[in-house]
């Protein structure tokens, strides 16, 4: 039986990567929680894009306008 | 572990959504299996999966907020999360909280394993001690142990759970395997 001080924090951690290692190949992520998770990031995707496109802003009314149409000076 | 970080961070900086949601998957696979041992072993199965599932989609709705560089600072960050999550439900649900992992279902783990990493004569005996020190624990030491050795939370990890001051937490482990060591001796 092992009776050094560090060999049962050893021993314990030994057995810690073994439990996560084995849970891990018996429960490999889910299809649930892969539909969890890229519908959240998807969703946060489109608050991102609809703050950005809110942020913007708006265009000025000239830009929108066509060219000057000529004025009085410029017909003489 | 260090392609984990590397995912995050790349996370933190992609703004299309097909990158992001191909390393979210990336990262998710990494780290679902982690938070499900977790919430799994605190709580029982009916309960577990929308706990699981609401954990889930917080860390992933906060995963751009995540300013860490390290794999410890990241798992310290979602389990967190998960922390706060379990006591929310907890607070609902008091009775929901699971015994301890039996035996049978750890050895069973312990086989599955194998199938990763084969197991030596000296991995056997070394698990089997192990077994027997949280075997040997009274149940609020064997929490302490298999949280800190078994899941991998740190002391200030434990202490902001319970509650307590990190030297509270480091010397309660110490005697709680001094204690088990004794007993199995």
């Amino acid at each position: 039986m092992p009776n050094q001080n560090t060999d049962a924090e050893a021993a314990l951690q030994k057995l810690g990567h073994r439990v996560r290692l084995g849970w891990a190949k018996k429960h490999p992520i889910s299809d649930k929680s892969l539909e969890s998770v890229k519908a959240t990031v998807r969703e946060q995707w489109e608050q991102e894009q609809t703050a950005s496109r809110a942020s913007k802003p708006a265009p000025s009314p000239d830009k929108d306008r066509g060219p000057k149409p000529p004025g009085p000076d410029m017909e003489r | 572990m260090d392609d984990l970080i590397k995912l995050v961070r790349t996370y933190r900086l992609t703004a299309g959504l097909a990158e992001r949601l191909r390393l979210a998957e990336a990262i998710f696979r990494l780290i679902e299996p982690d938070l499900r041992l977790f919430v799994f072993n605190a709580i029982q199965p009916p309960a577990a999966e929308d706990v699981l599932q609401e954990i889930l989609k917080s860390v992933a709705a906060s995963l751009k907020d995540f300013r860490g560089d390290t794999v410890p600072a990241f798992r310290s960050w979602f389990y967190t999360i998960a922390r706060n999550r379990l006591n929310d439900h907890f607070r609902k649900k008091a009775s929901d909280r699971l015994q301890p992992m039996p035996q049978d279902e750890l050895l069973d783990l312990l086989d599955a394993s194998e199938q990763a990493e084969p197991l030596t004569a000296a991995d056997r005996h070394d698990l089997e001690y192990a077994l027997k020190l949280l075997d040997g624990s009274k149940p609020e030491c064997r929490g302490y142990l298999w949280n800190h050795y078994v899941i991998g939370f740190d002391y200030g990890e434990i202490a902001e759970e319970q509650n307590l001051n990190y030297d509270n937490v480091r010397m309660k482990i110490g005697r709680c395997l001094e204690t088990a060591k004794s007993l199995v001796a």
